[in-house]
């Protein structure tokens, strides 16, 4: 069976530093698998060469089954591979409800032409905005759909990310830190959602994650990076247990 | 918006209402103008068709600077683009002024893709307000120096305009003619803003990283934003070319740029009722003051420090405040 995603010896420098050093590995539907490292190892920077964000230097990402190491980052997008952002990638100027509704982009069909000389896109967006409003009660967000993003608690704008990057039903979703500044209930809360998403909808979370505890409890399998390579690739359970591992995050004993 | 969040369905409908006032009652505004020109002596007449003719140069500017979220000061090569072509080609091929119009926008989109370049390549910021100020320096030294068809240093004399047969010779007939154009102007605008384009904009105004992880063509939406711009200032270009019927490089130097970029700043970046609230301001109030020499720029100068302290987000703020109808979709006061 073909690998959801498939990345092969992949490497991106810059400058003179290696930041991802020829890693490997693939997700499959319906599979947690989460990154883990030190501050520093390559993950996100891992993360933005498989979206588009940011050039490799070598290696391929295979996304079921086709290359897309070549694409723009709207094109893996538009594709089904969806993400989260570390910092947060809220659209400030939009209300909740705008930003599913960006999130829903590809699927408001109104092109250009038609919208000057055929009378507006009401049908379009009467539809998505349907869609985008169904999508926010499911995670019980109705309530402040018309709260500009830039407005809500860091707890709802997270939540509000995932539902975003949720909303064309995408194959995969790759997670940049969801659990950075939830309350140890919300992140109790995140972890069943991922937890449905990946056993439920068989979506493929690649999932990178600090709270070390959140990680063992939900994920299928765990990669380790230090200094852009991968140091271990296994269950939870034999991670843990991975001298390699303990290297990684506490130094040479 | 504010309010405390509820889930009960009257205040759900309310919130509906708020959200979307049906926007009917605009079409009372040009209605209410019809008969403007009669009372209106012809000066003032002349007032009224220069605030007509700055909205879509107001309205395009603000396109690029305010939804797309991009510095950009080109827009003045835009306008003398659409002044020119509409000239030239009233002059040399001898075509009537209302068949001018489109061509002029079709240059002033042109104009707008090749503004768009340097952002296409990253340029952002203090960088890309200095390139795209270059452009309209270099326009106007082309006007200057393409003598045989621009007129040179001297300008050019434009043709009388004429509207399908009909000759658009006194101040009240360009009124009628610039009204129903602006009107158009305005609706295409809003119906772009309104649509997932305009939601796209906005979203690279935010994060342009993030808009491309929607699936967003950032490039492609950025260039359309400059042409859309560059088309509707175009189109206020051939307005003006009609207007003042001679055309010199000086009407579109630097402090023509300060004037259109006040319109928007003092309108609200981002905002279609803003554009076309700060043309009026910008273009109209001045000319109250003509009779008294001085207070012109005094007036001017107190207005944008009055707007930029107790208005941050402009006039539109004001407006959208005293009633939601006048609320653009995505601006947020």
């Amino acid at each position: 069976m073909t690998p959801l995603l498939e990345i092969q010896d992949l490497t991106v420098r810059f400058g003179g530093l290696t930041a991802v050093d020829r890693v490997s590995f693939r997700v499959d539907a319906g599979e947690i698998c989460a990154l883990i490292g030190p501050n520093g190892a390559g993950k996100t920077t891992l993360f933005n060469a498989i979206t588009g964000n940011a050039p490799m230097e070598s290696g391929r990402v295979l996304f079921q089954g086709a290359e897309i190491q070549h694409l723009p980052a709207h094109d893996i997008a538009a594709r089904g591979a969806r993400r989260t952002f570390q910092n947060g990638g809220l659209f400030g100027h939009l209300t909740a409800l705008e930003n599913v509704l960006a999130g829903l982009h590809i699927e408001v069909k109104s092109s250009f032409l038609g919208l000057l000389f055929a009378g507006g896109a009401a049908k379009a967006e009467a539809a998505a905005t349907k869609k985008a409003r169904e999508l926010l009660r499911l995670m019980e967000l109705e309530t402040i759909e018309d709260h500009p993003a830039s407005e809500l608690s860091g707890g709802q704008q997270r939540m509000v990310e995932i539902v975003r990057a949720l909303a064309t039903d995408p194959p995969l979703l790759l997670l940049d830190e969801p659990a950075v500044g939830l309350a140890p209930q919300m992140r109790e809360r995140l972890g069943q959602i991922i937890r449905g998403l990946a056993s439920e909808r068989r979506i493929g979370v690649l999932l990178i994650e600090h709270a070390i505890e959140l990680v063992m409890s939900i994920s299928d399998r765990v990669i380790v990076l230090n200094y852009g390579r991968k140091v271990a690739d296994g269950t939870p359970a034999e991670v843990r247990a991975d001298k390699n591992v303990l290297e990684a995050y506490l130094g040479h004993a | 918006m504010k309010g405390a969040p509820s889930t009960a369905p009257s205040a759900a409908a309310q919130l509906n209402a708020r959200r979307a006032p049906s926007r009917r009652a605009f079409w009372l505004i040009p209605a209410l103008l019809l008969p403007l020109p009669l009372w209106l002596d012809p000066y003032q007449q002349y007032v009224a068709n220069l605030v007509l003719m700055y909205v879509p140069v107001g309205i395009g500017f603000n396109v690029v600077v305010g939804n797309l979220g991009l510095l950009a000061f080109s827009n003045v090569a835009f306008f003398g683009i659409g002044a020119y072509t509409s000239g030239v080609l009233m002059l040399k091929l001898g075509l009537p002024w209302w068949a001018t119009i489109v061509p002029a926008g079709m240059m002033g989109g042109l104009a707008g893709c090749l503004a768009s370049v340097p952002a296409l390549r990253g340029v952002r910021l203090f960088y890309l307000a200095i390139m795209t100020l270059a452009f309209g320096e270099l326009m106007r030294w082309v006007y200057i120096r393409w003598e045989p068809v621009t007129g040179g240093s001297m300008g050019m004399a434009v043709p009388a305009p004429s509207l399908l047969g009909w000759s658009l010779d006194s101040e009240s007939h360009k009124f009628y003619a610039f009204l129903a154009l602006v009107i158009v102007v305005i609706i295409a605008t809003d119906r772009l803003l309104r649509s997932r384009f305009g939601r796209a904009f906005l979203a690279i105004k935010s994060n342009e990283e993030a808009a491309a992880a929607m699936g967003i063509p950032t490039d492609r939406y950025i260039v359309l934003g400059f042409a859309w711009g560059g088309f509707v200032v175009g189109i206020g270009g051939a307005m003006y070319a009609a207007l003042v019927g001679h055309l010199t490089p000086t009407s579109f130097d630097l402090t023509e740029l300060i004037l259109q970029f006040a319109i928007i700043m003092l309108g609200g970046l981002g905002s279609l009722t803003g554009s076309v609230l700060g043309t009026i301001i910008v273009t109209a109030l001045p000319e109250l003051f003509r009779d008294l020499p001085g207070f012109e720029e005094l007036a001017f100068g107190v207005m944008i420090v009055l707007v930029i302290l107790f208005l941050p987000r402009g006039l539109a703020s004001l407006l959208a405040r005293a009633h939601p109808i006048f609320r653009d979709r995505y601006y947020r006061e």
